[in-house]
Order: structure tokens, then C-alpha cells, then sequence
């Protein structure tokens, strides 16, 4: 009962290739290449960076939030799928719970090399200090991480390699030993309600809590302020649903026609459209309040600055306030436009959104910082330029993310769950 | 007839089962109530002895600017005792001006905040109030994530890019190392030399006053613009300069981080230091 899997290809002359092993081989390198960078990084320090004590996080922080927003629709689907019960999501929550999975563990592994101290990444576990947000966040990742864990075993499980490879019954150890993960695997599938209750209020709370790590932070703060938090949370909702629409496009409607119905397609779009429009809303707002009903010379003064080095000003009200109100309204309407071509353009927006608010949070936030003298206070502009190690290993964790996207896109079989032999009702 | 079988089947799908609302009602209850340990046990405790200020021994420090020239003895001092490379000095002097331009010397040490962002922001508490206020850090638990460097409003923190330094090129001219070095990849700071105030209290002396229990910037300072001692000791050296002294700030205190560090800001009427006459 499995479902026939279409493998893109691409066409050259009369010859349709494959584009899979070329593809792989890009990635393994790209990853070969980033090992370099993070053997360099891990034997002789972050000084072959270019952080400083004045920008102490920059381009791997801005990969690391992005990559959890970005996993942001697992939660969302997890609750959509167990708690609501809403079956006709069940297949595109998979791939949800993949992303998230994909997501997290990306941004552990480059959070791992942010770290002076690498190895001693499990501290916050055993250290508990709970004022700190960035405590908080370890604790929710790390148990989140582990949720995911649960709730995608069953799915990498579904693979028939795990149920009647030839080796199974060649090895009968083998068979030994994958009968209780099937066993387990089945009874943690039952749990799925608890793990997407779990799973929706540690999302919450680290998602926000994300937001909340610049909001303390009073001695800079050109975007920090009170509504971070939920900024955040609807970025990561706005961004991650777009992200599972447009790959849910290339899963199920391109590799496998039939699978999922059009219909769910739109209502991911709408979504991610609805808490897009939300977000933008927030956004504006945010800007209104802090440059117009009020005025901080220091506000003004830095933003004043930054457009000095990038164009802040217009990636504000074009990247947060133009485009993704045009796109979360467009995405909004997804059943009325009915072309996934145009569709998949707008759900890049979102993402993009995502990206470019924890970019400008994170970077343009922390290279303008007030200085601390009494009677004339300024805004320092400090600088960073990333080096080519942060460049391999940055591009390392994006391909690793890319790679087993790649490889369950191709191998995991995504089945409704009645369709499989684990029938559990 | 099919249609009607899968609408019926869907409803079955769609709804919840008693055990089903049981888990969940299991799994919110168990949210709630870690949520409440958490709150009740960690985040609605004080957070520790030496922030605000819970009276007993509180060090702090008076800087005069008017008598500061800029000659950063203090800083080699630091440098010289803390083993500090040139890029990681946690002293520094600047030049700033005034309002009305006239131009003078700000040095700044760690402000010891009673409300420190960085020991609120440490994920692991590996910066920490001790009982007489001053911030220190157990180098052993930190991981490096920097949280606090972005999180000082006084930058007063350093990371350790690289491996420490052999010896600073300031030692022994303005004094030697007293402390063990930091390994590369944790964050350090100004720990008003913490390790001289815990010697000279065990050998009666009283820092602030004697010179072996005082921190080397303080004692370095040809000037003594530098004051240091027990803000709660009405007849220590900087109780005392605090009284004489019409006015005093603090930096950024708009940011109520309740810094422990005073400053006599500079006279409007600007006199060089050298010709004040005793």
C-alpha cells in the first residue's frame, strides 16, 4: 500500500536525470568543508571569528534562532494533529514534526560552536538558574528536543526497512532487537496527546523566551522592547507554517500526487498567512510607538546610524511591513488564488520574515550600542564582518538540515496512519 | 453509501476519547504544576544574598574625577595583577566631554551592580553576588555563551578569545599576578580584586585602608582619586568621601542596575588636577 514516489528530475536534451546523488555529493561537501572550519574552531578558539567583545553574537546566533523558528509548525501540528484531532493534517504533521525535529537539532549543533566551552554544553541541565532566560530556553530546547525525538521515532519507524528487510530474517538479532523500539515506538504513539501538550507549552515558552533574551537587554535596544516575546511566537508560527507549506508542496504534491489533498495545502497557507498579517500588525505598531507617539533621541540616533552601514530603515518597511502584509493577506486568500506556483513565492516571504527580524534583532541590535559616559551619552556603532569559518561551519549545519531533509523527503514513507500495518484504534 | 462510511468514520477520528481527555487533562495538570515549582521554588525566591542591598558588608568604590589624569596606572595595575592582555582589560579610561565640551577622564571598573543584568542573565549562575555585594564568577561553570557581555550596559566584560598570556609585559613594573589564569572560551570581569579583600580580612587587615587588602587599581592611583571600602560603614574612606562630596553619580543609573561604584563628577569651574593645592 505503499504510495509511488516521483524523484524530481531535471532535463537535459532528451535525457531526464536524477538530480539526487549530485545534489547528496553538493551537500557532503559543503558539510567536508564546514568540518574544517569547526576542527579550526574547536582546537584554537573563537578568536578566528569575527566576534568581539562589542558583537559577541552575530551570524551563528541569527542561524540558530532562525532554525527554530523556522521548526516552528511542529508544535502547531502536533496540537492540530493529536490534540484537535483534525486527521486530514495527520500526513502534513509528520513532515511538521520532521521540520521541527530538523530544526532544533540544527540549532543545537550550531550552538555548540558558539560555545567558548563547548563541552560543557550540558551545564544549564545540572546548573539550574532560573531567572535567566537563556536557562529557561536551554531547558525547553533540550526537553523539546527529546518530545520530537518521541514523536518522530514512530514516523522513521514506518519505513518498511524496520518491519521486513531481508536482513531481518537473515539476523534474527536484529528482529530481537527492533521488536521492543516497535513496541516502544507503539506505546509512546499513544502518548501523542500528552507530548503535544508537553510539546505546545515548552514551544511557547522558549519561543517567546527568545524574544524575551533582547528585551532585558537595556543597555542596547534599537528593536528590544516588551513585545518581542510575542513577536516571536507569531514569526515563528507565520515562518515555520510557510516553511511545511512550501515543502509539503515538494513531498507530497511533487514526489507524491494524491497523498494529500489540495484543500490542506491551502489551509497552511492560510495560517501562515493569518499569523503573518498578526505579525505584521505587531510590527507596525511596535514602530509607531517607539518613533512616533514617543521619541528616543537614542532610537532615532541609532537608526540614523545603521542606515549609514545597510539600508535598516527600508528592510523594515519593506522586509516586515510591506511584503509580508501583501503576502499574509495574498496567503490568506490561498483558496481563492488556487495557483501553488504563485502561492510558494508568497510562503518565501514569511520565511524570509523570520529570518530578517531575529537577523536584525540579534545583529543590527548588538552592533548599536549606547555608550556609558555620564553627561554625553552616544550610540557606538561597532562592526563585524563574519570570517570563512563561520561562512563553513554556518553552511555546514544548513546543508546537514538539507541532507536529511533530502533523504526522508526520498525514503520515509509518510503514510496516513490507517493506511500502515500499526493500526492503533 | 461509501461517502456516508468515511463521513462517519472521519467523526470517529475527529473526536476524543475519555481516556484520550484524560491524558491531556494529565499532561496540563503536570504543566501547571511544574510550572508552579518552578515559579514557586526558583523565580519568586530572592535571588541571592548580596543583591539589593541586605545590609552587612557591601565594598564599593568612589572614583573623583577631578583628581583623575588619565595616566591608566589603574589599568596597568589590573592588567598586571589579573594577567590581562592588552584586548581584555576589564579597567578602562576614556576621554568624554561634558555637556558644555570641557573634556575629562572616565575610568570605569565592573560597577558591582546590586541588580547586575549579567548575574540575572547567567544561565548557569556561574556569575554570582557573593555576601559583600561584589560579582564574582566561578570560571569552572561557565560555558561561554556570552549572555552577559551583551547584557552589561558598562561592557565590563571580557571573553577569553584565545589562550591566556604568559606573563603581562606590565608585570612587574605596576605589580604581579596574583590570581590563576582563565582558560580560553569563558567570560571574565573585575572582581575588586576579591582575592586581596578575603586574604586581608583574615590577616585583620581592613580594606580600603590597608594597602595589601585594597584593590590594586585603588592603590595604584597616583592621585587617589580612587576610594574604596564599606558602603555600609559609616566610617570607612568612602562613607566618608561620599559625605564630603556634594555631589555623586552613577552610570546609567536610569537602567536601575544600582551600581556600587560612585562618581564626583567634574567641577563645572575645571581646575587641572596637579594645581588644586592641599
Amino acid at each position: 500500500m505503499q504510495a509511488i514516489v516521483h524523484y524530481p528530475k531535471i532535463r537535459v536534451g532528451k535525457y531526464s536525470i536524477d538530480i539526487f546523488p549530485y545534489w547528496v555529493a553538493l551537500l557532503l561537501g559543503l558539510i567536508a568543508f564546514g568540518l574544517v572550519g569547526a576542527y579550526l574552531v574547536l582546537t584554537q578558539g573563537l578568536h578566528i571569528t569575527g566576534l568581539s567583545n562589542k558583537v559577541p553574537w552575530a551570524l551563528w546566533i541569527t542561524i540558530d534562532l532562525s532554525a527554530i523558528a523556522l521548526g516552528g509548525s511542529a508544535f502547531i501540528f502536533g496540537v492540530i494533529v493529536h490534540l484537535l484531532r483534525i486527521k486530514r493534517f495527520e500526513v502534513v504533521g509528520k513532515l511538521a514534526i520532521l521540520l521541527g525535529f530538523l530544526g532544533y537539532s540544527t540549532a543545537g549543533m550550531v550552538l555548540l560552536f558558539d560555545l567558548g566551552k563547548p563541552f560543557r554544553f550540558w551545564h544549564p541541565v545540572v546548573y539550574w538558574q532560573p531567572h535567566s532566560l537563556l536557562w529557561e530556553i536551554t531547558m525547553c530546547v533540550v526537553l523539546y528536543l527529546a518530545v520530537l525525538m518521541a514523536e518522530l521515532m514512530p514516523i522513521v519507524l514506518e519505513h518498511p526497512a524496520f518491519s521486513n528487510h531481508p536482513w531481518l530474517t537473515r539476523f534474527p538479532v536484529l528482529k530481537k532487537l527492533i521488536g521492543p523500539v516497535h513496541k516502544f515506538s507503539h506505546w509512546m504513539h499513544g502518548w501523542s496527546p500528552v507530548l503535544a501538550v508537553i510539546g505546545l507549552t515548552l514551544s511557547l515558552l522558549h519561543q517567546a523566551s527568545l524574544g524575551a533574551t533582547y528585551s532585558v537587554l537595556s543597555g542596547r535596544g534599537l528593536w528590544f522592547n516588551q513585545s518581542a516575546p510575542v513577536q516571536f511566537v507569531l514569526s515563528a508560527v507565520g515562518g515555520g507554517v510557510a516553511l511545511l507549506f512550501f515543502l509539503s508542496i515538494v513531498v507530497f504534491r511533487i514526489m507524491r500526487p494524491g497523498q494529500v489533498k489540495d484543500d490542506v495545502f491551502y489551509d497552511l497557507a492560510r495560517i501562515s498567512g493569518a499569523a503573518t498579517l498578526l505579525l505584521t500588525y505587531l510590527r507596525v505598531w511596535d514602530w509607531a510607538v517607539t518613533n512616533y507617539y514617543s521619541f528616543d533621541r537614542e532610537v532615532a540616533l541609532q537608526t540614523q546610524l545603521l542606515d549609514t552601514i545597510a539600508p535598516y530603515s527600508l528592510t523594515f518597511w519593506l522586509g516586515q511591513a510591506l511584503l509580508p502584509g501583501i503576502a499574509g493577506a495574498l496567503l490568506l486568500a490561498a483558496k481563492r488564488i488556487r495557483s501553488f506556483r504563485v502561492l510558494i513565492g508568497l510562503a518565501t516571504i514569511p520565511i524570509f520574515n523570520a529570518i530578517l527580524m531575529r537577523w536584525n534583532y540579534n545583529f543590527s541590535g548588538l552592533i548599536a550600542s549606547i555608550s556609558y559616559d555620564p553627561f554625553t551619552p552616544t550610540v557606538i556603532l561597532n562592526s563585524y564582518t563574519p570570517t570563512w569559518v563561520e561562512f563553513a561551519v554556518g553552511g555546514m549545519v544548513i546543508s546537514y538540515w538539507l541532507l536529511m531533509f533530502t533523504l526522508a523527503a526520498r525514503y520515509l514513507p509518510f503514510q496516513r496512519q490507517h493506511d500502515g500495518e500499526h493500526h492503533v484504534h | 453509501m461509501q461517502n456516508k462510511d468515511e463521513k462517519s468514520q472521519a467523526r470517529d477520528e475527529s473526536s476524543v476519547s475519555r481516556r484520550d481527555l484524560l491524558k491531556i487533562a494529565g499532561g496540563l495538570a503536570a504543566t501547571i504544576g511544574l510550572t508552579q515549582f518552578i515559579s514557586i521554588n526558583s523565580l519568586a525566591s530572592p535571588l541571592a544574598a548580596g543583591g539589593g542591598d541586605s545590609g552587612g558588608v557591601k565594598w564599593g568604590m568612589l572614583i573623583d574625577i577631578n583628581k583623575c589624569i588619565g595616566c591608566n596606572y589603574c589599568t596597568y595595575a589590573c592588567q598586571a595583577v589579573n594577567n590581562l592582555a592588552d584586548d581584555m582589560l576589564y579597567n578602562v579610561v576614556s576621554t568624554e566631554t561634558t555637556q558644555n565640551g570641557t573634556e575629562y577622564f572616565l575610568s570605569r571598573p565592573c560597577m558591582q551592580c546590586a541588580e547586575a543584568p549579567c548575574v540575572h542573565v547567567c544561565p548557569v549562575e556561574a556569575t554570582y553576588y557573593r555576601e559583600d555585594g561584589i560579582i564574582t564568577m566561578d570560571y569552572n561553570r561557565c560555558i561561554g555563551c556570552r549572555y552577559c557581555q551583551v547584557a552589561c550596559p558598562y561592557d565590563a566584560r571580557v571573553f577569553n578569545w584565545r589562550e591566556p598570556i604568559a606573563k603581562s609585559e606590565l608585570a612587574p613594573t605596576f605589580g604581579v599576578q596574583e590570581v590563576p589564569n582563565r582558560d580560553r572560551g569563558v567570560v571574565e570581569k573585575c572582581h575588586f580584586c576579591s582575592h586581596r579583600i578575603d586574604d586581608g580580612l583574615l590577616r585583620k587587615l581592613t580594606p580600603g585602608i590597608d594597602q595589601q587588602a585594597t584593590p590594586a587599581c585603588v592603590v595604584a592611583c597616583p592621585t587617589g582619586a580612587r576610594v574604596f571600602g564599606d558602603l555600609n560603614d559609616p566610617e570607612s574612606p568612602i562613607s566618608k568621601a561620599r559625605e564630603e562630596a556634594q555631589v555623586t553619580l552613577r552610570l546609567r543609573e536610569e537602567l536601575s542596575t544600582e551600581p556600587r561604584v560612585y562618581y564626583i563628577p567634574p567641577d563645572t569651574a575645571y581646575k587641572p588636577p596637579f594645581e588644586q593645592g592641599d
